[in-house]
């Protein structure tokens, strides 16, 4: 196997766009074409969840080549539901790793804002079980607030604690130009004051406004790269050096033991192993918050902190910026924001630019090992990735 | 009406939701199950309440949850109980629980027990 680089990105903001879903994924790409002085390309993966579904746009990738003028490469879309940007990622780096192809691009792209948020909300459910969970109106927001109510119980996470998690990557984000929500929030204006149930109301008890992601237009831009291609740039050098994806039962119901999320440990035991790398080594992690219980339980699913302490670990500051191991420097799903399809390719966009030094305000000192988990379904469907800066 | 558990031709083990292929024995050729009426008895795992629920639930909030019924298969359902609490014992019904225009969706729904 080859080994594979990224060798350029490019981000959308991720807010509502008021332009079409191919330019949403072509523009990030352009970008990427500018950062790695790339023209010509091999083969086009795009990423996208929501297409066919609430933008009435099907074969996206036909669109998105020709809207290039990259014709006639390769172009294909993939679904995987909110996995699909880390599953594009590696059908890409399989293209090079296997020596099929010397240079891929993996743009990703959702427009969801061109329904409102009841419509965006219905169409991402559309991914849990059709007849076990769908019909009797599971969104994924109920999802994460029946497994929040568990793990409130099993390892004592408090209301405080996920406000924490929101009020820490809301922080984030004010330094992320392309950050959804620039919006500074207190613990004390979503849980403390007499204003907070206004504030932050209800949403899927005991899940509230604050511990949900917003919904975003966006797209996000990686072009991959085999390392003869790679050496020739000149732009730090970025291996893709671990991919891990695991799957978990269709319906959360039918999990032994529902406070696990298997999928997230696989993957990730999948990707560390591959990257030769253990948890303890990682420097900046961007992990899918679309609740801010998942930054803390995959914390621990990964192997950054024991079963349970993740919380503890947020408590002590080592999740924030300037902590021991930073976790969503973007401003996570959390406030960078959440466009389905795209979300973790522009997961890893957060990881190469904090691992090039680029990330300005929001820089994780000495950076050289990246982490991201992308997670899809409620946690059926999971891609985690490793990245490494080689001097 | 009944929800159906199903029943392994090969081994016995019972599924809910419907698969092609047993989880545990893995053996199956087509369609090899047994369909079983699932118990109305049971104790609640946890829920929430939805306080927007989907735009054609005319409802203000829906309560959902997973329950585990007497014989340790776990559905997911609507409540209909003012006060759920983790471990208190429902009982299941059959009823309407998502309803189109042309269409009605039928389902679990629980009371306290």
């Amino acid at each position: 196997m080859r080994n594979v680089y990224v060798v350029g990105i490019g981000i959308t903001s991720f807010s509502r766009l008021e332009y079409p879903l191919a330019e949403i994924a072509a523009y990030p790409a352009m970008m990427a074409m500018k950062d790695s002085g790339i023209s010509k390309i091999d083969h086009l993966y795009v990423a996208n969840m929501g297409a066919g579904r609430i933008n009435q746009q099907t074969g996206l990738a036909s669109a998105v080549i020709d809207t290039l003028s990259l014709t006639p490469a390769g172009a294909t879309a993939i679904e995987n539901g909110p996995a699909s940007g880390a599953s594009a990622i590696i059908q890409g780096f399989q293209a090079v790793a296997s020596g099929m192809h010397d240079v891929v691009m993996v743009t990703g792209a959702e427009r969801m804002r061109e329904v409102n948020n009841l419509e965006a909300t219905d169409f991402v459910a559309t991914l849990t079980h059709p007849l076990a969970e769908y019909i009797y109106g599971v969104t994924l927001p109920s999802l994460a607030g029946m497994f929040t109510r568990l793990i409130m119980e099993k390892h004592g996470v408090t209301s405080r604690h996920l406000a924490m998690v929101a009020v820490k990557n809301h922080a984030n984000a004010m330094h992320n130009f392309f950050a959804h929500l620039h919006q500074p929030i207190t613990i004390e204006a979503i849980l403390d004051s007499p204003e907070a149930s206004t504030n932050n109301p209800f949403v899927a008890e005991p899940l509230r406004f604050f511990d949900m992601c917003p919904v975003s237009d966006g797209g996000a831009c990686l072009i991959l790269a085999s390392e003869d291609v790679a050496k020739k740039i000149n732009r730090p050098k970025i291996r893709l050096a671990g991919l891990g994806q695991a799957t978990d039962t269709h319906a959360v119901q039918e999990r032994k033991d529902p406070t696990e999320l298997l999928a997230v440990r696989g993957a990730a035991a999948k990707a560390f192993e591959m990257a030769q790398v253990k948890p303890s080594q990682v420097n900046v992690a961007e992990l899918h918050d679309a609740f801010t219980i998942l930054e803390i339980v995959e914390s621990e699913e990964v192997g950054f902190f024991k079963k349970g302490e993740g919380h503890k670990a947020l408590e002590r500051g080592d999740t924030s910026l300037t902590g021991k191991l930073p976790i969503n420097p973007s401003g996570g799903l959390k406030a960078k924001g959440h466009p389905v399809g795209a979300t973790g390719i522009g997961q890893a966009h957060e990881i190469i630019m904090q691992l090039r030094g680029e990330a300005e305000k929001r820089q994780v000192k000495n950076a050289k090992i990246g982490f991201t988990c992308n997670f899809g379904g409620f946690g059926n469907n999971v891609c985690c990735l490793v990245f490494k800066r080689e001097e | 009406m009944e929800l159906y558990g199903y029943k392994c031709k090969k081994c016995g083990h019972l599924h809910y939701p419907y698969r092609m292929v047993c989880k545990n024995c893995g053996k199956n050729e087509h369609n090899e199950f047994d369909p079983v009426p699932l118990p109305r008895k049971g104790k609640l795992l946890t829920f929430t309440i939805l306080h927007n629920p989907p735009s054609d639930y005319e409802v203000v909030t829906l309560g959902l949850g997973i329950v585990e019924l007497d014989n340790g298969i776990r559905v997911t359902g609507q409540l209909r109980i003012p006060n759920p609490k983790i471990g208190m014992k429902v009982r299941g019904e059959i009823d309407v629980v998502h309803s189109a225009e042309y269409d009605k969706q039928y389902g679990m729904v629980f009371y306290k027990a």
